[in-house]
């Protein structure tokens, strides 16, 4: 299992109920696959950076999700399928969340050594390293 | 040798460049997220390019994380690829 972001945008014209309706397929896509939805976020209505399929605004629904590649094989081409939804981003972050982890354990291992190696033989890395 | 004055041509303005440090390194960012607008668009001026490292300063790591949230930003619409 690997942590992913599904965001997608749905044309502003859609109504309320019809974007839950969306959500609980995507939603029952993931679950039926044995994946997890770990947050579902509607980030209400935005103006897009620039025209997409005609239209100037849009939807922002955002899923945080941990599943595997087929389960986003298949949210992939539904999402592709659907009418109302008219662009969407799928983002994997466990990479990025492990590196979050490396580098605060470097800084923390680096503080600890400064604390008790003040004015001693000078350190191993270089302090660029990981910055 | 910026203090030697007698040494410039009469008229020259003397510059004192300061030194630019990178934003990320200051402020202990380590990921840099697509979805902070707010904080991308600082890196993005009117034209829509990607700011150069030469100018905002960004350390060379920084700017590679930078430079792939900025490109997943625009992807979503969340940052334009040019200005009309």
């Amino acid at each position: 299992m690997r942590n992913y972001e599904i965001m997608f945008i749905v044309n502003p014209n859609t109504p309320e109920e019809e974007i839950d309706k969306i959500n609980g397929q995507v939603e029952s896509i993931i679950t039926s696959g044995g994946g997890k939805v770990e947050k579902l976020e509607k980030m209400g209505k935005r103006r897009l950076a620039y025209e997409v399929e005609k239209q100037r605004e849009g939807h922002y629904v955002l899923f945080v999700i941990s599943a595997n590649g087929d389960i986003i094989k298949e949210c992939e081409r539904r999402l592709r399928v659907m009418d109302a939804v008219i662009k969407y981003i799928t983002v994997r972050t466990d990479e990025e969340v492990r590196r979050g982890e490396k580098i605060r354990a470097f800084r923390q291992k680096r503080a600890a050594r400064r604390g008790s190696n003040r004015g001693g033989a000078p350190t191993q890395h270089s302090e660029e390293a990981m910055q | 040798m910026k203090s030697a004055k007698e040494k410039r041509p009469a008229g020259q303005k003397q510059y004192y460049r300061r030194k630019k440090v990178c934003k990320f390194c200051v402020e202990r960012i380590d990921s840099i997220n697509y979805k902070d607008v707010k904080l991308l668009s600082q890196f993005v001026p009117e034209r829509a390019k990607i700011m150069p490292r030469r100018i905002s300063g960004v350390c060379s790591q920084h700017q590679r994380l930078l430079n792939d949230a900025i490109k997943k930003a625009r992807n979503i619409a969340l940052l334009p690829f040019s200005t009309e």
